[in-house]
């Protein structure tokens, strides 16, 4: 079966990924997300 | 291939349909990435938990090779069923989520507490060890792009520089599947070698740490290998290491740039418009949250919180990075990775060992 040719979407998904990160970090900053464990 | 290579079929399914039909098949994957790498997380504390019950002297092997071991058998036996593909893919998302996170433990005033010495043994080591490396890479005729994760993984801070690096120079999955996996097997000797070694020439905590936290390339291996030796060389390994990681982003930087504009050089009138384009915006993100937590923004607690929410999200790119990893990809490579990063790992050590040991005797550490 050929493999489908996908368009890389670089730029979009590096935003995506850095709006994720800092509203993750606000949130920790707010207080709002409880004390993560690892 | 049944495996890796076809992982990409779902993504375009994935982009074409609605959003709640894309993000439906987005969850099977996904499901599967938590689970292979808590499964890795999983194995790592039940062996820790199993040799200090016994009281038995057995290396930390971190959940980070457990979970890249895991992916790989799955992928290479029974193989990642279509289902699972575009949920796998997200990995590199998680990947630089990660990233932009893993910003706020780089606090570029940690620098300063390893005093100006430290920080040009630093500096010297770091310009020796990336030009060594690149020189092994091109005598045993590696592929550029392997000898630049090679390089920034033994130079700077292992597989967390390997991982910041590789969608910043667009290198292969395989790539950096090999240069992970070589400086994870070369960090796990180090622990070893390194407390033999510096017993053996009666260094000083503070040189040997300082060695330690230069020379060998996972944080966590260079923290073992300084507190296997004593408390207080625990400490200082911990410190240089901190600044070897505080480079991170300038060199991961340098290497975007140096990519970006070698791959278009000919064709791109705009070079400063192509390079902003090419420019990876996880790399802003990532100093961003430095500068914040350098700033004071974030509280201590914050700011462990802020990095277990990076390991968690290391953890899916882990468990991506060995799902979508195909051996006979690996095969194709040789043994050559392997040689660059052991040879590279010798001179390393021998190197920043000199310094350390002029500095220990002529400028008192």
């Amino acid at each position: 079966m050929p493999e489908p040719t996908v368009p890389r979407r670089g730029p979009s998904l590096d935003i995506y990924a850095v709006a994720l990160a800092l509203i993750l970090a606000l949130l920790v900053r707010l207080n709002v997300i409880p004390t993560v464990k690892w | 291939m049944a495996t890796a290579a076809n992982a990409t079929h779902p993504i375009a399914v994935v982009e074409s349909g609605s959003l709640g039909r894309r993000i439906l098949a987005l969850i099977p994957g996904l499901l599967l990435l938590i689970a292979v790498g808590y499964a890795g997380k999983f194995i790592e504390q039940s062996i820790a938990a199993y040799t200090k019950s016994h009281h038995i002297v057995f290396p930390n092997i971190e959940y980070v090779l457990w979970a890249i071991v895991l992916g790989l058998l799955i992928a290479n036996t029974v193989g990642v069923p279509r289902i699972f593909q575009a949920g796998v893919a997200t990995y590199e998302f998680w990947l630089k989520a990660g990233i932009v996170l893993l910003g706020s433990r780089f606090l570029l005033g940690d620098i300063l507490h390893l005093g100006g010495i430290s920080l040009l043994l630093v500096a010297v080591a770091l310009t020796l060890s990336l030009t060594f490396m690149h020189i092994l890479g091109r005598s045993f005729k590696l592929k550029p792009k392997l000898t630049s994760l090679l390089a920034v993984g033994s130079s700077i801070c292992g597989v967390s520089a390997i991982i910041a690096a590789k969608p910043a120079i667009d290198a292969d999955d395989e790539d950096a599947s090999y240069a992970i996996a070589a400086i994870l097997a070369l960090g796990a000797i180090s622990l070893f070698t390194f407390p033999l070694i510096g017993h053996s020439l009666h260094l000083s905590d503070k040189a040997y740490g300082l060695w330690a936290g230069l020379a060998v390339d996972n944080t966590a291996e260079a923290t073992a290998a300084g507190a296997l030796y004593s408390d207080a060389a625990g400490k200082v390994a911990v410190l240089a290491k901190t600044s070897r990681n505080a480079l991170i982003g300038f060199v991961v930087l340098a290497y975007a740039i140096y990519w970006a504009s070698r791959g278009q050089a000919q064709t791109i009138g705009n070079k400063a418009q192509f390079l902003w384009q090419k420019f990876p915006k996880f790399v802003l993100g990532f100093l961003l949250i430095s500068l914040l937590a350098t700033l004071g923004f974030f509280t201590k607690p914050q700011l462990t919180s802020i990095a277990n929410l990076s390991r968690w999200a290391f953890l899916l790119t882990f468990a991506g990075v060995g799902l979508r990893t195909s051996f006979r990809e690996l095969g194709k490579q040789g043994w050559r990775p392997f040689a660059v990063g052991a040879i590279g790992e010798v001179f390393i050590a021998l190197v920043t060992l000199g310094l350390v040991y002029g500095a220990d005797r002529f400028l008192h550490l």
